[in-house]
């Protein structure tokens, strides 16, 4: 029953975005996001692909998971 | 710069559209535009849409805005002679304070999930287009995995959602504004989409 709600949730969800979302495309948001995508701010710490470290734990603890 | 294997990763089409507009706005956000950004921006179409007619207002200020005016108006709001209008950071929106105690919590975040601050860039690192290209990264997998919607809610109720949308309602609202105008009505209305989403997750 929970699992049974939890689907729900999330195909609501997508189903709210698509609502959403669909417009972004077709006013052509997507195209000035790529010219854009490699400038951003962060940066990977060099080395980190993604293990999981304690500091990977210790955020899933913070983030309550 | 970075040697972290880029990890492929299939997201759904709804959430790459997500990270498209986090990538947007950031890119509109992050300093003066260039004139291929403003170029690109003047093909925008629009709908009926909140975000669409805002799009399409947007996309008519590039065409008929000088690229040199729309430059100085970023510098005036956002960076100023001595603060711009506007100081775009989370902890001044939270505390009254630029580098306080929000901007520890996000650095502390940042470290945990393997970022940090490009080489080269002076603000910190609350940002808005900071925080929004962080967002893009969780969503489309940039930092070495995709993470969950819940993670992702983590994140954005935690550093963005506390002050973004007063902020976006300044950028609106700003004395000297016209170009940027339209990307804060952009911004809200994003943010309320992203918002109501993550509460239909099940997550809370």
């Amino acid at each position: 029953m929970e699992d049974t709600n939890k689907k729900d949730a999330v195909a609501g969800r997508r189903d709210f975005l698509k609502g959403s979302a669909v417009s972004v495309a077709a006013v052509g948001v997507t195209a000035v996001a790529g010219k854009s995508a490699s400038a951003g701010e962060v940066e990977v710490v060099a080395g980190s692909g993604y293990r999981e470290t304690e500091h990977v734990k210790a955020f899933y603890a913070s983030a309550r998971f | 710069m970075t040697n972290v294997d880029v990890v492929q990763i299939e997201i759904a089409e709804e959430d790459s559209l997500r990270a498209d507009m986090y990538d947007f706005i950031a890119s509109l956000l992050r300093t003066e535009p260039s004139d291929e950004l403003i170029a690109q921006v003047a093909l925008l179409e629009g709908d009926k849409t909140p975000i669409g007619s805002a799009c399409l207002t947007l996309s008519h200020l590039a065409k008929t805005l000088d690229n040199g005016l729309i430059r100085n108006e970023y510098v005036s709001l956002f960076i100023g002679v001595g603060r711009g209008e506007i100081l775009p950071f989370a902890s001044y929106y939270l505390t009254g304070f630029l580098n306080d105690k929000p901007l520890a919590n996000l650095r502390s975040d940042m470290s945990a999930i393997g970022i940090r601050r490009a080489e080269g860039v002076k603000e910190p690192e609350d940002h808005i287009a900071s925080l929004f290209d962080m967002m893009s990264g969780l969503i489309r997998g940039r930092f070495g995995r995709r993470f969950s919607v819940a993670e992702q809610a983590t994140f954005f109720r935690k550093h963005i959602e506390p002050w973004a949308d007063l902020l976006m309602r300044d950028i609106e609202a700003a004395k000297t504004v016209v170009f940027f105008a339209p990307v804060g009505t952009i911004g809200r209305a994003f943010l309320e989409i992203e918002s109501q989403a993550f509460s239909m997750d099940g997550t809370g």
